[in-house]
């Protein structure tokens, strides 16, 4: 299979665009509700001092926001794409550590009274995980292959 | 006994139980711009550090100048690890209708460790209470109406999707935010209040 095949071309564009969709809502859950409710679910991770929790939960809304627009729309790729991917790494770290420890706590993913952590939201985050590496992948080898 | 005296002064401008509760488990103004509902269990230890260490901030800041009400509900957690946690509501709700509510509250969070081991709920409820009210309250507590009340609280709380306590709800007009664990980290609620009474 090549890059410059239609079908190819159309699975990475759709894979970019609902990475970039899954983002978007996720950011605009915790947009949509005063900040300090995201504040209490990354608080409840017990791994940040407070200091950092308040500005965390103002920002990182807005970055996942625009992350996602950015993958949406198609501008700088392969910037957004890599930002996700490291994103969605810390975050499922954060919630193996959280799980293993038998943390009795909403992940935070999708607004601050999201699921609880289970083995049902590891295999979703895992999901977006693996998409996310995919996405960047491709845009990374699209490059090359213009080069 | 400070955050009796500070729950009776900000009780003072309780008029009325528009917030379909007991007025003695109401604390400030009913008509503040702000209520936060307050779910707990009388035996759970992280329920008596908000007790013991955040309520009486949030009433000396927010309820005492009028910007918020408080209003407690009864959320016994069924597990076996609380075996009077129940008993400790009924009895509580069952003070509330003499108006002790606050001073029960107060003096189930306080000796916490000492009931739950031994089991001696009416001794510590009986503790600050008069005479006559002892009498009225210990068969109260096993009254119909008041047991239905503690029910009550627990299903609303269950339909507002809580399963952990202490679990705090803040109102403002017709949203709701709930808030438990880190949540109600004293400069995390106070911070969500000043911005809703922007």
């Amino acid at each position: 299979m090549t890059f410059s095949s239609r079908t190819w071309r159309a699975v990475a564009l759709v894979s970019r665009i609902a990475l970039g969709a899954v983002f978007a809502y996720a950011a605009w859950l915790k947009l949509r509700v005063p900040w300090q409710l995201f504040a209490g679910a990354i608080g409840n991770y017990k791994v940040l001092p407070y200091w950092a929790v308040a500005p965390l939960a103002r920002t990182l809304p807005w970055v996942e926001l625009l992350l996602g627009a950015l993958l949406i729309v198609g501008r700088w790729v392969r910037t957004a794409a890599t930002a996700v991917s490291l994103l969605l790494a810390g975050f499922f770290t954060l919630m193996v550590w959280a799980y293993a420890r038998h943390m009795d706590i909403s992940c935070g993913c999708f607004g601050p009274n999201g699921d609880a952590i289970s083995w049902r939201t590891l295999l979703r985050d895992g999901s977006l995980l693996a998409l996310s590496l995919a996405v960047t992948w491709i845009s990374y080898a699209r490059r090359r292959k213009a080069a | 006994m400070k955050l009796v005296a500070l729950a009776l002064a900000a009780s003072l401008p309780v008029l009325a139980a528009s917030l379909d509760a007991d007025k003695s488990k109401i604390m400030g103004n009913p008509d503040a711009p702000v209520t936060i509902e307050i779910y707990s269990d009388f035996e759970c230890p992280a329920c008596r550090n908000f007790h013991m260490e955040t309520l009486p901030q949030l009433v000396k800041d927010y309820v005492v100048p009028g910007k918020v009400c408080i209003v407690s509900r009864e959320f016994p957690l069924a597990i076996v690890e609380h075996k009077y946690s129940r008993e400790a509501a009924n009895y509580a709700t069952a003070a509330a209708r003499v108006g002790k509510y606050p001073a029960v509250a107060d003096a189930l969070f306080k000796t916490q460790a000492s009931w739950a081991a031994s089991g001696k709920v009416w001794e510590t409820v009986a503790s600050v209470l008069t005479a006559a009210e002892q009498k009225k309250v210990q068969p109260l507590a096993k009254d119909p109406g008041v047991m239905s009340e503690v029910q009550a609280d627990v299903a609303r709380g269950q339909a507002a999707g809580i399963n952990r306590t202490p679990t705090a709800i803040v109102k403002r007009g017709s949203k709701q935010y709930p808030l438990s664990d880190y949540g109600l980290k004293y400069d995390l609620l106070s911070s969500l209040l000043n911005d809703l009474l922007k």
